[in-house]
């Protein structure tokens, strides 16, 4: 096998190992959490900061081997060459005259100009309605206190 | 060494700008909190977790699905207006120039490993994000609000890696918001599983989130064939020759569509000079190279016109980062109004109560049954640090109830208080209120008072009308009252701060409780 193609498929297990890892260890946490929770430790914590940093420790030296061998790839210009030759007939139904046909239909008519007027009337009309009912402070109310459920907390 | 490989294109340095603009509140990763000014009020175009500390606007997915939720007390008119305001002007340029979720996954996609190409199976499966959309942006969380009053964002809650790599990953890792680790649990495992599955796509297959979850691009897809900004192909100079298409990344089916994202490979691609990127009539990247190249003084005159436009963006954000670091008034996080504190209040052995930055749970939780009981009983607490922590002596307080009534933190000595911090908005705490309510009724000694964030306040009056939580003591948070600055409470709710009979800290964490804990944290503090 070229070296290339070796060091691509090693990069490659590489990332699916970080990944593997981080994964891994964040579902082991939370089950050997749950057991210990279920067993009535009302006050044990699946995840803690100091477990939290345990487990990177793990990931670090495997997640420096990757990073090193990522920015080894980039220098020496190693990458799956396939990756930008072009894709022939790619939904096996384009011919010259639909991708034509569907470029005049793109152009700025007067239909897509009154298309376009349109919305940005209707966008400013909702915006303002918006402001009116309350919908602009229900936005600042979310935004300006951490969201719980939005980042996995709750 | 080809240095020209190394060199970033316009539009990689307007990703990055975008990402650094929306994100320009940079202190926030230095304290902790996250950034509560009025700008939050407004979206910012691109996939941007407001829940990030360095985030000065809000995600617009969010907010929709925080507007849907509430649709049945609020119509979600200006979140709509917004999305069709950024559709209408930009389209799904914007996936492709100014969302930082995308740069991320462009960068993953750069660690050089075999790449899968895109084919019949991707542009199936790009359709997925409009089931996404359908579903877990729009249904869920319109059936749990306007059906069942239920708070869930279900996109948020279940799926959005920006929220967990952004949001979680950035509040967490500030020791200051060491406690809010004890909310983790099954939904953070979930996420975050999801978040390492699609980053490991990403590395293989090109913007996997993208191009088959997005549900931000796939509305911006809908606005895409008549936004002003996008690719645009001249059809008197197109030959229909497809390699546009077959050397496109993203599944489109001709330049321009629902999933063209407008990133502009496609002009350098097309030998017949038919392509451009253009804003109206303006064209700001057309083909310099082939027969039907823009001529030189046209390419000169608009390169010209690009450094004028990125003098006045970096500008911007100079400013954007001096005003949102140094000058906004809702910086003044830490500033305890004098108001609040009583005349009574004991004298202090250390500096103000701001200067204790982290609530923490006496010892390492996973070594402890019960976190709560590790100071000492003490009988003068004169000598005791004022603060917010476990051992501290909490500051006294005076603040207008919801009932008409004062609460005056220092009349309670003698009781065991309980402080919640919650908000409307926040599926947790409101989860967890009715565990306080009979609490409460279980035991009627005990004095539970809730403070509702500032943010939203006004709502929390109706909010409650019908919730039958009689039994609490419930106020508003306001930026005149300062209570939560005084009390060192954390951006992240819920929050419960304990107090045992002396007016002394035995609990403070950011993580919903069960009646159990509850109780357990009572009884403790009761026995101190």
């Amino acid at each position: 096998m070229e070296r290339k193609k070796i060091f691509l498929i090693t990069q490659s297990l590489l990332c699916a190992l970080v990944a593997g890892l981080l994964a891994g260890i964040a579902l082991y946490l939370y089950f050997e959490g749950a057991a210990k929770q279920a067993g009535g430790d009302l006050f044990y914590y699946s995840f803690t900061r100091e477990k939290a940093g345990r487990a990177l420790l793990i990931v670090l030296p495997v997640f420096a081997v990757s990073l090193g061998l990522t920015i080894a790839g980039l220098v020496l210009g190693i990458r799956d060459e396939n990756a930008d030759k072009p894709v022939r007939d790619p939904h096996g139904m384009r011919d010259a005259g639909a991708l034509r046909e569907k470029a005049v239909h793109q152009k700025a008519t007067s239909k897509v100009i009154t298309l376009r007027v349109a919305v940005l009337v209707l966008a400013a009309a909702l915006i303002v309605a918006g402001i009116l009912n309350g919908g602009l402070e229900d936005v600042l109310a979310k935004g300006a206190a951490i969201c719980t459920e939005c980042i996995g907390l709750g | 060494m080809d240095k020209k490989r190394f060199r970033p294109g316009t539009r990689r340095l307007v990703q990055l700008y975008a990402a650094l603009l929306y994100n320009a509140n940079l202190k926030g990763y230095i304290d902790g909190h996250i950034y509560t000014g009025n700008l939050k009020s407004v979206c910012v175009p691109g996939f941007n977790c407001y829940s990030c500390p360095g985030a000065i606007a809000s995600c617009p997915l969010g907010s929709l699905q925080n507007a849907l939720n509430a649709a049945g007390h609020t119509a979600p008119w200006y979140v709509l207006g917004i999305l069709a305001l950024f559709g209408v002007i930009l389209g799904r340029t914007i996936c492709g120039w100014i969302c930082p979720l995308g740069l991320i996954q462009e960068l993953l996609h750069k660690i050089p490993t075999p790449k899968i190409r895109k084919g019949r199976v991707t542009r199936i499966l790009s359709y997925l994000k409009y089931v996404f959309l359908a579903v877990f942006v729009i249904a869920i969380p319109v059936w749990f609000g306007v059906g069942k009053d239920v708070i869930l964002p279900a996109f948020c809650k279940f799926i959005c890696p920006a929220g967990t790599l952004e949001g979680a990953v950035g509040y967490l890792q500030h020791p200051a918001n060491s406690t809010s680790f004890f909310q983790l649990g099954a939904v953070f495992t979930n996420k975050w599983v999801i978040m390492c599955v699609i980053g490991l796509a990403c590395v293989f297959c090109y913007r996997t989130f993208c191009r088959f979850i997005c549900p931000l691009g796939a509305i911006y897809g809908f606005f895409n064939r008549f936004a002003v900004t996008g690719v645009k192909v001249n059809p008197d100079r197109c030959n229909g020759c497809g390699l546009c298409v077959s050397k496109c990344q993203m599944d489109i089916r001709h330049v321009g569509d629902h999933e063209c994202i407008s990133c502009g490979k496609c002009i350098d691609t097309c030998a017949q000079g038919a392509i451009s990127l253009k804003c109206g009539k303006i064209t700001l990247k057309g083909p310099e190279i082939g027969k039907n190249a823009d001529p030189e003084p046209v390419v000169r005159k608009r390169k010209q016109a690009g450094r004028i436009a990125w003098g006045i963006a970096i500008a911007a954000l100079v400013f954007a980062v001096a005003w949102f670091n140094f000058i906004e008034p809702a910086i003044s996080k830490a500033d305890v109004p004098a108001a609040a504190v009583t005349e009574t209040q004991p004298p202090e052995t250390t500096s103000a109560p701001e200067a204790t930055a982290v609530p923490e749970t006496p010892a390492a939780p996973e070594e402890t049954a019960e976190p709560e009981t590790t100071t000492a009983p003490v009988t003068d607490t004169s000598s005791l640090t004022v603060g917010s922590e476990v051992g501290n002596l909490l500051p006294d307080f005076t603040t207008d109830l919801l009932n008409g009534e004062t609460f005056r933190l220092s009349d309670h000595r003698g009781q065991v208080v309980i402080i919640n911090f919650w908000g409307t908005t926040c599926a947790p705490c409101v989860a967890e209120l009715p565990y306080y309510e009979q609490l409460k009724v279980a035991y009627p000694d005990v004095e539970i008072l809730a403070i509702h964030n500032r943010a939203g306040a006004k709502k929390a009056k109706d909010f409650l009308a019908d919730k039958g939580w009689d039994h609490l003591d419930f106020a508003l948070d306001s930026k005149e009252k300062g209570l939560l600055p005084l009390l060192n409470a954390a951006d992240a709710m819920p929050q419960t701060i304990i107090l045992d009979r002396q007016g002394v800290v035995t609990y403070n964490a950011q993580a919903p409780l069960t009646y159990e804990k509850l109780e357990t944290l009572y009884k403790n503090a009761l026995a101190h």
